[in-house]
């Protein structure tokens, strides 16, 4: 309810509510009230609306179709309006407002009425239509573009956002890759190698000493962190935010080289032997310290078994002892021929890539034996590894675990010593070289045999299958034409370090020193008595008679190839005799 | 390590045992056989003193012989055998409580060792508590492990400088399955020993036979 209108200004509205309380409908016997629901807004407002005394203004209320009557209506609201207003106001009407309003809407409701029958009679007004604006009919094109721009301008924007987004993000990554983590890289490194921290360095350990190797170089690297790049310039690819520093003498690549040569007379050329190989290439994948450091490894190892060599070569004594001079250890494993092993350590520096003049020498490499001493000093690693491993029974002495079960396996001496005594690095090599010298100087020697003599000829069968010290060849001397007629000569050759052993059919063994000619005058011998035994055969064939045969002719004792054999057939009429002798030279006719 | 005999020599009549193996020396170098450095076995007693049985206690023998340098060798009469490292002799000083050594017991066997072709030929003098006792000669044939292949041969070449004093085949080796591949082995030479040490042990000390 209202009641500013009292104040006639409304300083301050105060709505005031009716209370809940319900009114009592009724109260039954039980005491139980029943409540009269409260009423809903519409039916309050009719409620209201009842109050409303319409009477009051009846007259303006009531419509006159003419304006006079109205006009005399409204006076006459005004001679009474000053009683009225003394009546109303204590009475507190509430809905005075509204019949303001209601009023008013009258008035206008009124003005419109008359405006419209104004119109109606089309002399004074007239109705036209609005002229209509073009741009409004337009409008729905452009708004399109409008928003199409708008809608375009935003994901443009967005999709400028993403681009700046991406951007910043490849080049955090660069940022990143760039300080890569030194760490990571650390971590990698540390994967592969033995690292340990001295202070504030990091040391990292290329040497064998935890595979055997007794080598005394300590063969330590450095960790070091790889600051010297421009962050403002691009990177180059290969860059690694870790580097390591390996000791000067391990830098450049080295390898060990072995050749075996005919002795030069002159001596002065020695020890300086220096061949260059080209860096190996970098494998994609791989970091550049870990190509570094397997190099410095390398290196490191070749010095190891040079070392090992040259020690060796001073103190075993041999009926000639070896040289070493400067890089190279020179022995002579036959009379007359030399072979030598050197260590060709080259750094990378561009000064000593200098053509040598020995480029231009056949390349007299001996691969096999060079991956032989590799191998040997791996071995010999493994031996002094093995000599104190764990675990280890507490009451037996501290030696390799062969020489512990010799006490209880009860080994004799020979046994023992054969444990104990091992044969050098340099005394393998050497007698490895003899072999492979052997084994070469033999298959020329058949080889140019079988290429000067047409008849018999003379077959090599080398048999793959070998040892470092020894292999075997099959010899067959065949009369072509005549293999059904007369049998070959099957000769089996061992070649060992020092000597060949040649078995022969018959099972005699013969053991031939490691000279040239005495290979050569044995196969010729054999390949002699060969063409007597098939002119023996050829006689029995065409039907000659053999007059007299012998394999040994001559005087005194026989000779460890054969002595010298003769044979005489005469034709089947006895007209014509032949007589056939083979010293041990060749046979003639 | 080949098959091995082990025999006694008996002391020429009217000689020391020293001249009888002078003359043994003599032979086999008449015969081409090469002086190879020189060999000892010996051998030492324990009894078993913490002895609960009635039954009378094993001996236990340790032995040792240049031939096996780090080995040691034990043996119970007649039982089990053992061949262990050198550390055994410490183990038994350990063992005291339970092994007594018999002092006077010690026997050992020292000499030349000659080497002709494949056979390995020990003269020794055995001495007991230093007095010599008797003298063992003992030859290998290292060329084979199967006593039963080369016992012939063997027992020729003894009496080329043996002469009629040849033995004949060691029980150690006759007692072995038939047929079955039983190499000799270390075991065997050294019972053979130990069978002549108490052989000579039980024997009365010969007249005038003093080491020289």
């Amino acid at each position: 309810m209202n009641e500013n209108s009292m104040s006639g200004v409304p300083a301050v509205r105060v709505s005031i509510e009716s209370s809940c309380e319900r009114q009592v409908q009724e109260v039954s016997l039980d005491g139980v009230e029943t409540y009269v629901p409260p009423l809903s807004m519409s039916q309050n407002l009719a409620k209201l609306a009842q109050r409303i005394d319409f009477g009051q203004g009846s007259d303006s209320d009531e419509e006159d179709p003419n304006g006079q009557s109205r006009v005399s209506d409204w006076s006459k609201q005004d001679l009474e309006g000053e009683e009225g207003l003394v009546k109303f106001q204590p009475c507190s009407w509430p809905w005075d407002s509204v019949r303001n309003h209601l009023r008013s809407a009258l008035t206008e409701m009124c003005v419109l009425h008359d405006m419209l029958s104004v119109i109606k009679e089309k002399k004074y007004m007239a109705l036209d239509p609005v002229s209509q604006d073009p741009i409004v009919v337009k409008t729905p094109q452009v708004f399109q573009l409008i928003s199409k721009k708008k809608s375009l301008a935003t994901a443009g924007q967005l999709l400028l956002r993403g681009a700046e987004k991406l951007s910043k993000s490849v080049a955090e990554s660069q940022e990143q890759w760039r300080q890569r983590d030194f760490n990571a890289e650390l971590l990698h490194l540390r994967s592969q190698w033995k690292l340990r921290k001295v202070g504030d360095k990091i040391l990292g350990d290329l040497s064998y000493r935890s595979a055997g190797s007794l080598f005394t170089h300590h063969g330590t690297f450095e960790v070091i962190k790889n600051t010297d790049i421009d962050l403002d310039k691009k990177i180059p690819d290969d860059y690694c935010p870790l580097n390591v520093q390996i000791p000067s003498d391990l830098e450049g690549s080295a390898y060990i080289k072995v050749s075996i040569q005919k002795q030069s007379a002159d001596i002065g050329d020695l020890g300086t032997v220096n061949l260059f190989r080209k860096p190996p290439k970098a494998k994609p994948g791989s970091q550049v310290w870990h190509l570094k450091l397997e190099a410095a490894q390398n290196v490191l190892l070749c010095k190891e078994i040079f070392a090992q060599l040259s020690r060796e070569a001073v103190q075993i004594k041999s009926h000639i002892p070896h040289i070493v001079v400067k890089n190279q250890i020179i022995s002579q494993p036959f009379p007359g021929l030399q072979l030598s092993i050197s260590l060709c350590h080259s750094t990378t520096d561009k000064k000593n890539q200098r053509a040598s003049p020995d480029k231009t020498k056949p390349d007299d490499h001996l691969y096999v034996l060079e991956h032989n001493l590799h191998q040997l000093i791996r071995e010999f690693h493994k031996q002094t590894l093995s000599s104190s491993v764990m675990p280890h029974p507490a009451s037996a002495p501290f030696v390799p675990k062969r020489l512990r079960m010799a006490g209880p396996m009860a080994y004799d001496k020979s046994e023992i010593s054969s444990l104990q005594h091992s044969e050098g690095l340099l005394e393998k090599i050497v007698k490895q070289a003899k072999h492979i010298f052997l084994r070469s100087r033999t298959a020329r020697t058949i080889d140019s045999l079988a290429s000067r003599i047409e008849d018999p000829q003379i077959q090599a069968h080398w048999s793959n299958i070998n040892d470092v010290y020894e292999s075997s060849v099959k010899v067959l001397i065949t009369s072509q034409g005549y293999e059904q007629i007369c049998k070959s000569i099957q000769l089996q050759l061992n070649i060992g370090v020092e000597q060949i052993r040649v078995v022969h059919r018959d099972g005699r063994v013969i053991t031939l020193s490691h000279q040239e000619q005495e290979l050569q005058d044995f196969l010729l011998s054999q390949m002699s008595q060969h063409q007597v035994h098939a002119v023996q055969q050829l006689a029995k064939v065409m039907g000659w008679h053999v007059l007299s045969f012998s394999n040994h002719v001559g005087l005194g004792a026989i000779e460890s190839i054969g002595n010298a054999s003769a044979i005489t057939v005469a034709s089947p009429n006895g007209a014509y005799a032949i007589s056939v002798q083979r010293g041990n030279i060749d046979s003639k006719q | 390590m080949g098959v091995t005999c082990v025999c006694q020599v008996p002391v020429v009549e009217g000689k020391s045992v020293q001249q009888t193996v002078e003359q043994l020396h003599k032979r086999l170098e008449q015969l081409g056989a090469v002086k190879q450095g020189s060999f000892f076995v010996d051998c030492e007693t324990y009894h078993a003193t913490a002895n609960t049985g009635a039954q009378p206690s094993k001996l236990l023998y340790v032995m040792h012989n240049s031939e096996t340098p780090l080995s040691c060798l034990a043996l119970f009469d007649g039982g089990p055998t053992l061949a262990a490292d050198a550390n055994f002799d410490v183990l038994m000083v350990k063992l005291k409580s339970h092994f007594q050594n018999a002092k006077g017991h010690k026997v050992e066997s020292r000499g030349a060792r000659y080497r002709y072709a494949d056979f390995l030929i020990k003269v020794g003098t055995v001495t007991m508590s230093s007095s010599a006792r008797g003298i063992s000669v003992e030859v290998e044939y290292s060329a084979c492990v199967v006593p039963g292949d080369c016992w012939n041969l063997m027992k020729e070449f003894m009496q080329s400088f043996l002469g009629s004093s040849v033995p004949d085949l060691p029980s150690v080796f006759s007692s072995k399955a038939e047929g079955l591949f039983a190499p000799a082995d270390c075991m065997d030479t050294m019972n053979q020993y130990l069978e002549l040490f108490s052989k000579i042990r039980k024997q009365q000390v010969l007249p005038g036979s003093g080491v020289r």
